[in-house]
């Protein structure tokens, strides 16, 4: 950068070594959260944020004004690759976090000076209120509204699939301002508090038996005009940003066996356990175990051509195949896991890890290939925006919302 | 093992892909499967000529000295334009050469195996096919000094137009490779009608035939399997550029094709094979490149990543093509339509040399299980 202030990369490695040589003490480890949903914050690591914060690492790249450096993105990998080789958290959410990256883009002057400071140092909690019952894959069809009064809005509707809801201060929520529009422009984004009696938060029973979800009945709950986030009805606009630093900051949300069971060797988990099942002389379950596996590796082999073309300044098609390929490899192991158990797998329980592994794991591979855009909408992105197939016709898209058929 | 730099290399590919794209047209392809030979000379000499042919043969031979890695992306090239030669038999004969490592055979065999004046092939498996050590079924004795062979080798790639014939036969202290004049006596060579008409296969009968046998530094199937894993790794890339042109002209289509007053690209029931379909592609060049690496760097999971490749490429390869016929509707059950002389090709492919279900099992093996 031609700025006449800016700092050399030498001089800003060890303007952090230093500052985290004086300041940084090892945290308490994270303990799960209540029901093992989420983590909680310790004391200790919300007053290292407040540290790190006020020193101006919290978001290297930002600008002066707002608790950053003006970094380039370079120089904040910098900072990142110092506070990473200590294990010391709460850099890098210039990139990392969701909820102060949109608040700092589109929050309004008064509400983004009280909410981007606390959410920087993990002072409020957040949840997500976007899916509705009736709008999954497409969510533009959203029915919740938010009818302004005075100073305020009331929102009323049900969203779904809210995961931290129940401890949440604050819901990125989208509803719906506009009916006499199309459905993308008549949707506006709010901060909703999600402490006040028109909130309510039911546990979700998922098919797994587990509850990591919630769902959230908004009953003529109020939200301050300031909490707007983005010109009324643009909220379909900000949504997208939203969802880019989710993308891209989400992990795989795929998850192993649960029954802690350790499989005894350092083998393929599915050779182990046809090896102690006693059928891996079997021909049959041998060749599906082999296409089980290659799918897993064929995936790894693919990211890692595609990080080698990235290197290089290729862009790659094959980063969006990479969540198809998961649930592919989910639904697959799941299966043949089924099928070397047998009839060992009409059990549950605890006494029957195995069973209880493949059952579990055979509902839980829905959770990639519903969830974060079904296989299909996946297909529907893989045709249109990497082999460039016409979109489908939006019977929809230009149509006034309130004239759209909705679920009955 | 050898490798040549990357400039090289897309420096080669890329003339390669102009030379194709000039000289192996869709007509050219045609025109040149249904002729006796199967494979246009005049195109051989310029690959030959290009270092396409002897590339994977020591310098020290006439040859490119490369290694598998450049070998692959010459076949994804190959595999694209649906190259009519008897490339992968040269390639697999070449390879045993240099894997038997006597230095009288090298000097005798691969100058002209490399240049392209020669053609040659392995003859290896009996009538049930099978490409193991147990599928060998030709027998070998000696009177003295003089070796002659009986029995049979079925499926030999290109036998019928061979000019240097590799013969792997038992004999009595084991398996060893003989080489067979093309008219040596007692020998009758039976060109086969193949499915896939860019091929040449011949059934090789030995009655008292008259063979060189060629010395060997190493046990005689582990230089086999060497050769093999060469040519899986050729295979494999030429089943991962046949697949991902497949592809292509399959999406174009469904670009250009319109029904119900509509691009059929747009309907979901389309899209979403396609987009299964570039899964199955993308999947095939990063497995088949793996391999090669593998088998480049000697790696101790090179035997692993090379039966991976070679029936994730196989399958890929079928599937595409299959599913293409399928996309394309009835203009592809058409023979004047490319689409079946590319399904054709990826069946001949999934049988040479081993098929999917015994690269699985393969690859279990070298997974430890």
């Amino acid at each position: 950068m031609a700025d006449g202030n800016a700092v050399t990369d030498t001089a800003l490695r060890e303007e952090v070594r230093a500052w985290l040589a004086a300041n940084w003490k090892p945290l308490p480890r994270p303990q799960p959260g209540p029901g093992g949903a989420g983590w909680t914050v310790s004391p200790e690591h919300k007053a290292w944020l407040e540290q790190v914060v006020d020193a101006r690492w919290a978001v290297p790249r930002w600008p002066t004004d707002w608790y950053g450096r003006g970094l380039s993105d370079a120089q904040g990998r910098i900072v990142e690759r110092e506070f990473a080789a200590i294990g010391a958290p709460g850099t890098g959410q210039d990139r990392t976090n969701l909820w102060a990256n949109t608040a700092l883009a589109y929050a309004s002057p008064t509400f983004k000076a009280k909410i981007v400071p606390a959410l920087l140092k993990s002072q409020v909690g957040m949840c997500l209120l976007y899916s509705e019952p009736g709008a999954g894959s497409d969510l533009a069809g959203i029915r919740t509204r938010a009818d302004r009064q005075g100073d305020h809005f009331v929102v009323n509707g049900q969203k779904v699939w809210t995961s931290g809801a129940a401890t949440a201060d604050f819901g990125m929520l989208i509803a719906r301002t506009d009916w006499d529009v199309p459905k993308h422009r008549g949707i506006s984004f709010f901060f909703c508090p999600m402490k006040q009696p028109g909130v309510e938060v039911r546990p979700l029973r998922q098919i797994t038996n587990e509850s990591h979800f919630n769902e959230v009945f908004l009953t003529d709950a109020i939200v301050p005009e300031e909490n707007l986030l983005g010109p009324l009805g643009a909220g379909w606009g900000v949504l997208q940003t939203a969802l880019a630093y989710e993308r891209s900051v989400m992990g795989e949300g795929a998850r192993g066996p649960r029954s802690g069971v350790a499989e005894a060797t350092n083998e393929e988990p599915l050779i182990a356990l046809a090896r102690e099942a006693g059928v891996l002389g079997d021909p049959l379950i041998r060749q599906e175990i082999a296409k089980a596996i290659a799918y897993k590796k064929l995936n790894a082999l693919n990211n890692a051509r595609a990080k080698a073309d990235l290197k290089q300044g290729a862009s790659s098609s094959i980063m969006s195949l990479g969540k198809l390929a998961m649930s592919r490899i989910l639904h697959e192991e799941a299966r043949v896991r089924t099928q070397i158990l047998g009839a060992g797998s009409l059990l549950e329980g605890p006494d029957h890890p195995r069973a209880e592994d493949a059952n579990f794991l055979t509902l839980n591979a829905y959770f990639t290939s519903i969830g974060g855009g079904t296989d299909q909408i996946q297909r529907n992105i893989i045709g249109e925006r990497v082999l460039g197939l016409p979109k489908e016709p939006e019977v929809d898209r230009d149509v006034p919302f309130r004239q759209v058929r909705g679920n009955t | 093992m050898a490798s040549i730099a990357a400039e090289d290399l897309t420096a080669l590919t890329d003339s390669l892909h102009r030379l194709l794209q000039d000289k192996c047209t869709e007509a050219d392809v045609r025109r040149t499967m249904e002729t006796a030979e199967g494979y246009d000379p005049a195109l051989w000499g310029q690959l030959a000529e290009m270092g396409v042919v002897g590339i994977a043969i020591d310098e020290a031979y006439g040859g490119v000295g490369a290694g598998p890695v450049e070998l692959e992306r010459v076949m994804e090239e190959a595999g694209a334009a649906l190259l009519c030669s008897p490339l992968l038999s040269s390639i697999l004969a070449g390879a045993l050469v240099q894997a038997l490592g006597d230095e009288g055979t090298k000097s005798r065999l691969l100058p002209q195996v490399a240049n392209g004046s020669r053609l040659a092939t392995v003859a290896l498996t009996g009538p049930r096919g099978g490409w193991t050590a147990a599928s060998v079924s030709a027998t070998a004795s000696a009177s003295g000094d003089a070796w002659t062979l009986r029995g049979k080798a079925a499926f030999v790639t290109h036998g019928q137009i061979a000019d240097v014939i590799l013969v792997v036969a038992n004999a009595p202290d084991g398996l060893a490779v003989f080489e067979v004049e093309p008219g040596a006596a007692g020998l009758t060579i039976k060109p086969l009608p193949t499915f896939d008409h860019t091929l040449r296969l011949a059934d090789l009968a030995f009655a008292a035939t008259p063979a060189r046998r060629l010395a060997a530094s190493r046990p005689v199937w582990d230089a086999v399997e060497e050769a093999l894993d060469l040519v899986r790794v050729a295979l494999a890339g030429e089943q991962a550029g046949g697949a991902k042109r497949a592809l292509e002209f399959t999406v174009d289509y469904a670009k250009t094709r319109a029904q119900f007053g509509r691009l059929i690209g747009s309907f979901q029931a389309i899209k979403h094979m396609a987009a299964d379909l570039l899964m199955e592609s993308e999947s095939a060049i990063s497995a088949a490149r793996a391999a090669a690496r593998s088998l480049a760097d000697g790696a101790p999971d090179a035997k692993a990543a090379v039966s991976l490749a070679a029936f994730a490429c196989a399958d890929a390869f079928s599937t595409i093509t299959a599913t293409a016929i399928q996309m394309h509707g009835g203009i592809a059950f058409t023979w004047a339509h490319p689409a079946h002389l590319y399904l054709r090709r990826a069946r001949a492919d999934a049988q040479l040399f081993g098929t999917p279900a015994a690269y699985r099992e393969r690859y279990l093996e070298a997974l430890g299980a």
